[in-house]
């Protein structure tokens, strides 16, 4: 047990609000769980040290901070500063057919069916989503009544500071036929410590656009993930960029409720200096004739170290299941380090499905044919950084966000350079 | 334009040019022909400051300035342009993008502002019209793809935009249909004038029926054993190389193996 957790266990006793008798069950469950060493599979490559022993400041004043929208894009942005929610509810201006509470402007009703939902999209193997169930004190909840179309994007921005350590939870639920498009993003690059746990369900033939968007580098350690329960017929089309820092762990979990759903994952992860960065997919095809459509792709420089895991698990009733995992890597030096492990476990006899895992070095050739055309070799790096996630950039359904990413991607890969 | 002087270099352990002398002046074209492995691709890999490529000896200058000197992406910036006799593939970086980024980076290095996207667009639209090649091609990949044939059409596209002041083009014909040849040909004899000079490297005496040299000259083992004007391509494609003076068979098989 580290001292960080056995903190974190006290302060779960003394959490008092209408979610305590779910956090309790998940308390029960935390109590039983090890810290994380080099021996335990899910953490293998990814070193929890840094959060050992480390004391943050829970207690956290949070300023209003003026957050930049996103050009062109029309959105409904909810901020969290240092965990607290500082954008107040009540001021925002909803379209018919959506609601937005916070934890603390939940109605009775609301409270009832979240009570009911609240940490059970989420598998419970995840040790610091159970740390978030009991912790996370803050949090929105969106709820898309049945056949609502809502056209703005709901951008809930997370900023974290120096020493302080946040615990933020979001749940969704989309009605059916309902639509929707939620983005995640997350900031920070001094020493601290934030879970982040969002649970959607997305109902019969809804369909959901979700961006998470982990940009936390340097100190700003992060656990966090985004569960998606997909009901008959629905869609998923998610996109996911990562940066690494001292402790960065995403988790992705789909769960097939449904026949005829479909879900197409994409994520980039690009990392720097000494980063740190894992992503774990698990997508749950318990039922048939789903669709996965699973593309990561990594650069990773300098040390920095990134590990993916997906697994796709086809269980025996998922017939006529289509799953696809590709994950290729970049690396940009030999003292870089890349741990893949694409896993498609089938038990099911009638499926397509297809895997694979590559890591390519630069192309030298290609740099110096850059180069012999004027482009210098800083720019040359930079496009061919680009060059090999750009596609997962252009499939980004929303063109102002892939926009508004392009020159964030262009800085982070100033800063990435190579050997 | 180009003086290149007793030029010694090696890649890896190996030595590969031997003393290499060429005088081009403004306006000039140089045909350079030779047997495989005589290190024609290496002179120009040497030229534009390939990785690797370690002179030994000698030197080479453009108007003046040491060559040598400079980084790759300078020697472009100061107008030499390599058209490669294999062009590499950079999957997910547009062709587009790619030409625009070179045309801007010379422009800058003069201290020029770039240009605007739609004037770029419209300039690398008629130099893919004039190489033949279908719009499409600037959206696609750099070369992903591409045949051998459009490869070469595309390096000479990429010529056109850049306006270098000398260029060399390694083997720009071998692989193209008669028609594409014409094309190369016509794209290269397009951008001739009094203050561009070429170096075309070449096999085949054909190409030098379209784009006449002022100047033959034949690279074996690592330095030119003849020069002189276009009828040599002729007698060339005629005799072969081994009657050439100071050609030594045994030396080149063993190069070439
Ligand atoms: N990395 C290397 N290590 C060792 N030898 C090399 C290397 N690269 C090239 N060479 C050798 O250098 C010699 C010259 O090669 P180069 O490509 O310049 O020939 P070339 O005249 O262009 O021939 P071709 O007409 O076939 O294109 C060849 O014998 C080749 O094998
Ligand atoms: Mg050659």
């Amino acid at each position: 047990m580290s001292m960080w957790l056995e903190k974190a266990l006290n302060r779960a006793n003394q959490v008092q609000d209408w979610l305590s008798p779910v956090r309790m069950q998940a308390l029960e469950t935390l109590k039983q769980e090890k810290w994380p060493t080099r021996k335990t599979e899910a953490w293998k490559y990814t070193p929890v040290k840094p959060l050992e022993r480390a004391e943050f400041n829970h207690t956290a004043q949070a300023n209003v901070v003026d957050v930049e929208s996103i050009q062109g894009l029309d959105s409904i942005d909810l901020v969290f500063v240092d965990g607290c929610l500082t954008t107040p509810i009540h001021s925002l201006a909803l379209p018919e057919g959506l609601t937005i509470d916070s934890f603390e402007s939940a109605s009775t009703d609301v409270q009832t069916w979240v009570s009911e939902v609240f940490g059970q999209i989420k598998p419970k193997r995840h040790l610091f989503g159970l740390v978030n169930d009991v912790l996370a004190t803050q949090g929105v909840i969106i709820d898309v009544n049945a056949g609502q179309k809502i056209d703005k994007p709901i951008r809930l921005i997370h900023l974290q500071n120096e020493g302080n350590e946040a615990h933020t939870r979001v749940l969704v639920r989309l009605g059916s036929e309902a639509q929707a498009s939620v983005i995640e993003q997350f900031t920070g690059d001094q020493n601290s410590f934030s879970t982040n746990v969002a649970e959607f369900s997305i109902g019969e033939s809804a369909s959901l656009e979700h961006y998470r968007f982990c940009l936390q580098t340097n100190e700003a350690m992060s656990v966090g993930g985004s569960h998606f329960k997909l009901h008959e017929k629905s869609q998923l089309n998610s996109q996911l960029v990562g940066y690494g820092s001292k402790l960065a762990r995403v988790d992705v979990d789909v769960e097939y409720a449904g026949e005829n759903a479909f879900s197409k994952l994409n994520a980039i992860y690009l990392l720097k200096d000494k980063e740190i960065f894992d992503l774990h997919s698990t997508i749950e095809h318990a039922v048939p004739h789903c669709v996965t459509d699973e593309t990561v792709r990594g650069i990773v420089g300098d040390h920095a170290k990134a590990t993916f895991n997906g697994r796709i698990h086809i269980h025996r009733d998922a017939q006529k299941t289509l799953a696809e995992l590709s994950n290729k890597n970049l690396l940009l030096a030999r003292t870089a380090q890349i741990n893949t492990k694409p896993e498609l476990e089938i038990y099911a006899d009638d499926v397509r499905c297809a895997h694979g895992a590559t890591v390519a070095e630069l192309d030298k050739s290609a740099l110096y044919y850059m180069m012999s055309r004027g482009i210098s070799k800083a720019d040359a790096l930079i496009m061919l950084n680009f060059g090999f996630i750009n596609a997962l950039v252009d499939e980004m359904p929303n063109e102002a966000v892939a926009e508004w990413l392009r020159p964030i991607l262009r800085q982070r890969f100033k800063a990435m350079g190579s050997e | 334009m180009l003086t290149i002087n007793n030029l010694h270099a090696r890649v890896e352990e190996k030595t590969i040019l031997k003393g290499l002398n060429l005088e081009i002046k403004p306006g000039e074209v140089h045909a350079i022909m030779g047997p495989n492995g005589a290190g024609k691709s290496t002179m120009g890999f040497v030229l534009s400051g390939r990785d690797g490529y370690e002179v030994e000896q000698g030197g080479a200058t453009l108007d003046g300035n040491d060559l040598l000197d400079m980084e790759p992406e300078d020697r472009a910036r100061a107008g030499l342009f390599l058209a490669f006799q294999y062009p590499v593939e950079i999957p997910g970086v547009s062709n587009l993008e790619f030409m625009k980024a070179a045309v801007d980076a010379s422009l800058e290095s003069r201290g020029e502002e770039p240009m605007s996207s739609a004037a770029f667009l419209k300039k690398a639209k008629e130099a893919c019209a004039q190489v033949n090649l279908p719009l499409a091609f600037l959206k696609r990949g750099v070369n992903e793809g591409f045949s051998g044939g459009e490869k070469k059409r595309n390096e000479i596209m990429q010529m056109i935009l850049m306006e270098p002041k000398l260029a060399i083009l390694d083997e720009s014909d071998s692989g193209l249909d008669i028609d594409a040849l014409k094309v190369v040909a016509d794209g290269v004899n397009s951008q001739r004038s009094a203050d561009r000079s070429f170096i075309v490297v070449t096999h085949y005496q054909r190409l030098l029926d379209y784009i006449k040299p002022d100047f033959v000259h034949v690279l074996s083992d690592g330095k030119i054993v003849k020069s002189g004007d276009a009828s040599l391509a002729k007698e060339l494609e005629a005799e072969g190389y081994a009657w050439l003076e100071g050609y030594d068979i045994e030396e080149n098989s063993e190069a070439s193996a």
